[in-house]
């Protein structure tokens, strides 16, 4: 993967889901689900670049339980990793969503010999093991995601349409749950569980950012950001090393970053993409390096060095990149609904489309010089 | 006959000079019949014969007066001998007189100096008199405020007794006579340092110590000093007044009270320290002509000061005050700050004028704000709207740059100058500029105001308009008119290359951000419709389509209503508009969901500047709409009979739609992306037939 060149890999299927493998230390390794109807035809694809070569080596899973809406590996153990998905009943016609828990056979993707690559070329698709399904109360219930405790390997947040359930990944009961009081009629877009405390959740609510203590009744949040975007609130994702710090994006096409305790005004705002931006990620070792996706059909590299460079006292400590998108990566046709950088090495992301096409990029050079050096 | 006697040199004519005997008798002989010729001859003898006689009376009186004159002759010669002897006696007479009168001089001289030294003496003792009564007549003359005699007095005297100080009979009275002049000069000085003497009565002590011979700089200071604690007094009392009194009534009080005593203060030090350098004058007038002019602002800016005509006339007496004021002192700082006030009512007046024309132009906007909330559905004339909102904006300025430009009437002490009129053409493009600049960032504003959509779309684009027209047209005729103006009152008065390009850069932004939002908020409004009715239904347990759903129609109607306000604004101009924003999205050919396809098929950016233009508008507003519902779409699952309902749907849009932007192309590939988009979420896509969602999309 030369300089400004990026790996494509096409599938078969619509896909909407994309995840790093977190507990991966060494390989550079992403998981994707595929969205279909039709059944028995979704798959899990575990796609590795090796980063001497370039070369992309891909195995493929099985999903015959529904179409993947949202898939995330864990961070507590690399085989692992949940999928929310959605399945349609020919009989009942009628389509019921769940979650599921997998543990991969194996997290080796590059053949090891000549039989592994005579499989691998076959693509014949393995078997996963199922570990544990959890589905909603009541069957029509929509389920928009479920999220890894980030310390706690037991524990997972399922966000649903107007509340959020927090289950013990091995029983699959209910330990907890958030539902916000007055039953307000905006749904929840999404949701992540905060890096501090290991107990806070962050849901998406319309255009604003709730963020609740699972400990509490949570009737109040504990902090919130209202009309964090004019139009509904897509995705946030917490800046790792600033602890107030997250980002988040909406569908005014705006990537804002805000301080929390100061929730009125966010402290970073741009307005680089052309449609709804549907994801938003921190770069785990570089925080001033931002990815987003929209449906533009572009992932964009931002900087927001500004915000990132100055000391407790708002000083600026240097100036190494100018705010602003530093590349914009346009090797896609339809919306970029997932973006996301890899979780071993941190130059290097990858982007996917719903015309399935994952697009592995890095970091330019320049840049990367800039910031290190 | 009658032609000879016409000309007088004629020699026919027998009373002229040049007569011709011969002449004439030859004529007559040629001219008259014998007849004539008889009754000539008659004339002419009886004429001669009258000539005869006359001639003998003149002789005969002409002898007898030489007769007379002989004898009075005669008569003359016996009398001048008479007269002769007369003349001798006389003559004698006058010798004995003589004589006489020296002797009588003689006897007379010495009698005569005797009272001459008498004289002298009496001077003298005079003099020493008046000496010795120096004292008294000093202490009287003290005791009764006649300062001036007494140092009158004391200077005449002062000479002698220095002569004679030595001798003792003097030496007292000097020593008295200094004693009582010290008391005079403190009195004087106490006088000096007393609040309530008059500014002529001050200059009359510092004149008499002056001649006491004090020295000159303690008395400069002293005086000055002194003119300083009387000056406060009358600033104290004209910042009692600022809050009271008009600015005509405080100029008025000013000139008189402290602007005088200034004149008065200054020509006095001129007179008494003639010679003297003028390094104190200017520094204590300074002083005080800054308090004086900072209270003269305080007064400017009073709420009530604001009519240029009392401001101008006020500044005027002011002016010419300080004008000659500065001529008394002579210092080009009082002069300069003259100006400075001067230039400051200008600028004052200009911030007023650009202020007071945006406040009125927010409450017009506010009363637009509220009829067009007022209309409802009906729609309002917006081009009505457009005028009088422009027209007013343009009068004000006209009108305030009228009020300017009366700084510059000739009658005034300021008017003509040429530094006025600087300031005045920077004030007046001062009030353009700012006045236009505010109304973008107005414009700007009120545009980016997104998250309360109170502001209806229809004013927002009346504000684009507004910015356009005046970018195109308003700035350059304002600025002529300007040009025009200061023509007219200050000829060779103009207006340097000013910045219009700024200005112009502003209006327009702020009429792009204007319609950019405007777009955004029509396709907002109709994407939300969308999204709320898509993300509401069960596409799943959807029936079989009837008619498209009520929402299409409220969408279109929302997008109509919008296409019109905007067909009232912007007329649709004639070649289509290059719409360089493609992006995003692909646009194809007709019922191909392939990849392939969309690499051959240009994007199409959803949020992107609109044009003003009423086709860009709508194309930007169907934009943001329909790429709402091919994402909303995309999220949910659909049956077979959901999918044919989306079918409908899409059709009628397209239907319906075409009308509107200028890009079909545009149009459809976003409602085919819709459609396929829903075909992959169906869990069995069979779409109807087209002739049947024809005729179902009639029948709704």
């Amino acid at each position: 993967m030369e300089e400004g060149n990026s790996i494509i890999y096409g599938l078969e299927h619509q896909t909407r889901a994309l995840s790093p493998q977190y507990g991966e230390s060494d390989a550079i390794r992403f998981l994707i689900g595929t969205q279909s109807l039709k059944p028995n035809t979704n798959q899990v694809h575990v796609v590795e670049l090796e980063e001497d070569t370039g070369a992309l080596h891909t195995k493929v899973f099985k999903h015959d339980i529904g179409e993947i809406w949202h898939l995330r590996c864990s961070p507590h153990d690399a085989a692992t990793l949940i999928t929310t998905h959605n399945f349609y009943d020919l009989d009942t016609c009628q389509c019921t969503m769940g979650v599921s828990i997998f543990r991969l056979p194996s997290i080796e993707v590059i053949p090891k010999d000549l039989d592994d690559l005579s499989a691998m070329q076959n693509r014949n698709a393995e078997d996963m093991e199922l570990l544990k399904t959890i589905t909603p109360e009541k069957p029509e219930e929509e389920i928009r995601c479920a999220e890894w405790h980030p310390t706690d390997a037991n524990r997972i947040g399922i966000v649903l349409d107007n509340y959020v359930s927090i289950r013990d990944s091995s029983t699959g009961e209910q330990v907890a749950s958030v539902a916000p009081e007055g039953r307000t009629r905006l749904k929840f877009t999404g949701g992540k569980w905060s890096p501090q405390g290991h107990s806070q959740f962050t849901v998406l609510q319309d255009t604003h950012i709730k963020c609740f203590d699972t400990r509490t009744d949570c009737s109040k949040p504990a902090w919130n950001i209202e009309s964090a975007h004019r139009q509904l609130a897509r995705d946030i994702d917490f800046n790792p090393n600033r602890q107030f710090h997250l980002a988040s994006a909406g569908d005014d096409a705006a990537l804002n970053i805000w301080d929390y305790r100061h929730g009125k005004e966010p402290i970073f705002s741009r307005t680089d993409h052309s449609h709804w931006v549907w994801t938003v990620r921190y770069n785990t070792y570089h925080e001033q390096l931002l990815l987003t996706g929209s449906s533009d059909a572009r992932a964009l590299l931002t900087a927001a060095a500004s915000i990132c460079d100055v000391d407790d006292d708002g000083k600026r400590l240097s100036q190494v990149l100018e705010d602003g998108v530093l590349q914009s990566y346009e090797q896609h046709e339809d919306s970029v609904y997932c973006a996301e950088w890899s979780a071993a090495e941190p130059w290097t992301f990858a982007s996917l489309s719903y015309d399935a096409r994952l697009v592995l990029s890095r970091v330019p050079r320049h840049f990367k010089y800039k910031i290190l050096l | 006959m009658s032609e000879s006697c016409k000309d007088k040199e004629n020699p026919l004519d027998i009373d002229g000079s040049n007569f011709n005997s011969e002449m004439y008798l030859e004529c007559l002989l040629k001219c008259a019949s014998l007849r004539q010729v008889m009754d000539k001859e008659a004339e002419v003898v009886t004429q001669s014969q009258f000539l005869q006689s006359e001639m003998q009376t003149l002789v005969y009186e002409n002898y007898n007066k030489f007769i007379s004159a002989t004898e009075t002759v005669r008569k003359m010669r016996s009398d001048f001998q008479i007269m002769q002897e007369e003349m001798n006696k006389l003559s004698e007479n006058i010798n004995n007189i003589t004589q006489f009168s020296a002797k009588i001089s003689d006897n007379l001289k010495e009698s005569g100096n005797n009272v001459n030294r008498l004289c002298s003496t009496r001077q003298l003792l005079d003099k020493l008199q008046f000496v010795f009564l120096l004292p008294t007549q000093l202490n009287k003359a003290i005791q009764e405020n006649r300062y001036v005699d007494a140092v009158h007095d004391y200077t005449h005297a002062q000479r002698v007794l220095q002569k004679y100080g030595d001798q003792p009979s003097f030496q007292s009275i000097q020593t008295e006579c200094s004693d009582i002049i010290c008391d005079l000069k403190k009195t004087l000085r106490e006088r000096l340092l007393t609040p309530d003497t008059s500014a002529s009565e001050l200059a009359e002590s510092v004149g008499l110590l002056r001649q006491l011979q004090e020295t000159d700089s303690s008395l400069k200071d002293i005086f000055l000093k002194c003119a300083e604690n009387r000056l406060e007094q009358h600033l104290k009392n004209l910042n009692a007044i600022v809050e009271n009194v008009d600015l005509l009534e405080w100029v008025e009080k000013c000139n008189n009270t402290l602007l005088a005593d200034l004149a008065i203060v200054i020509s006095c030090y001129h007179d008494i320290f003639q010679d003297s350098d003028n390094a104190y004058l200017p520094e204590f007038a300074d002083k005080v002509t800054t308090q004086v002019f900072n209270l003269f602002q305080e007064v400017v800016k009073k709420p009530e000061n604001i009519g240029t005509e009392i401001l101008i006339r006020g500044l005027d007496k002011f002016f010419r005050k300080l004008q000659a004021m500065s001529e008394i002192i002579s210092s080009d700082s009082v002069f300069n700050k003259a100006q400075d006030v001067v230039i400051q009512c200008i600028n004052h007046k200009a911030t007023m004028q650009y202020q007071v024309i945006q406040t009125q132009f927010k409450e017009n906007l506010m009363r637009v704000r509220q009829s067009l909330a007022s209309k409802g559905t009906e729609a309002a004339d917006l081009k009505e709207i457009l005028n009088s909102l422009q027209i007013h904006l343009m009068q004000k300025v006209q009108a305030s740059l009228l009020d300017l430009i009366a700084f510059l009437q000739n009658k005034l002490s300021f008017g003509l100058k040429p530094w006025c009129g600087r300031a005045v053409a920077d004030a007046c493009w001062t009030v353009i500029s700012e006045t236009l600049i505010n109304l973008s960032d107005m414009v700007k504003n009120m545009a980016s105001m997104q998250t309360s959509n109170n502001i209806p779309f229809e004013l927002l684009l009346i504000l684009a308009k507004l910015c356009l027209e005046i970018q195109e047209n308003g700035v350059t005729t304002l600025h002529s008119h300007l040009l025009k103006l200061l023509e007219e009152s200050a000829p060779g008065l103009t207006v340097k290359d000013r910045d219009t390009n700024t200005v112009m850069v502003n209006l327009s932004t702020a009429a792009q951000t204007a319609l950019d939002s405007e777009v955004v908020f029509i396709g907002q409004m109709a994407a939300q419709m969308l999204r709320v009715s898509v993300l509401a239904r069960d596409w799943l347990r959807a029936p079989e389509p009837r008619g498209p759903r009520a929402v299409c129609r409220r969408v279109v109607e929302t997008l109509a209503s919008a296409d019109t306000a905007a067909s009232q604004l912007f007329p649709t101009s004639i070649k289509p508009s290059s719409d360089s924003s493609r992006r995003t999205i692909w646009s194809r050919a007709p019922s191909s969901f392939s990849p392939i396809n969309r690499i051959f098929s240009e994007r199409i950016e959803v949020f992107s500047p609109a044009g003003a233009d009423r086709a860009a508008l709508s194309n930007g507003a169907l934009k943001v709409a329909l790429k709402a519902l091919v994402e909303c779409v995309r999220l949910r699952t659909f049956s077979r009979h959901g999918l044919q309902q989306l079918q409908v749907d899409v059709h009628f849009l397209q239907q319906r739609l075409s009308c509107m932007g200028n890009d079909e192309r545009l149009l459809n590939a976003l409602l085919e992306d819709a459609l396929a988009s829903a075909q992959i979420r169906c869990v069995d896509p069979q779409l109807m037939e087209p002739s049947i969602v024809d005729i179902i999309c009639e029948r709704g």
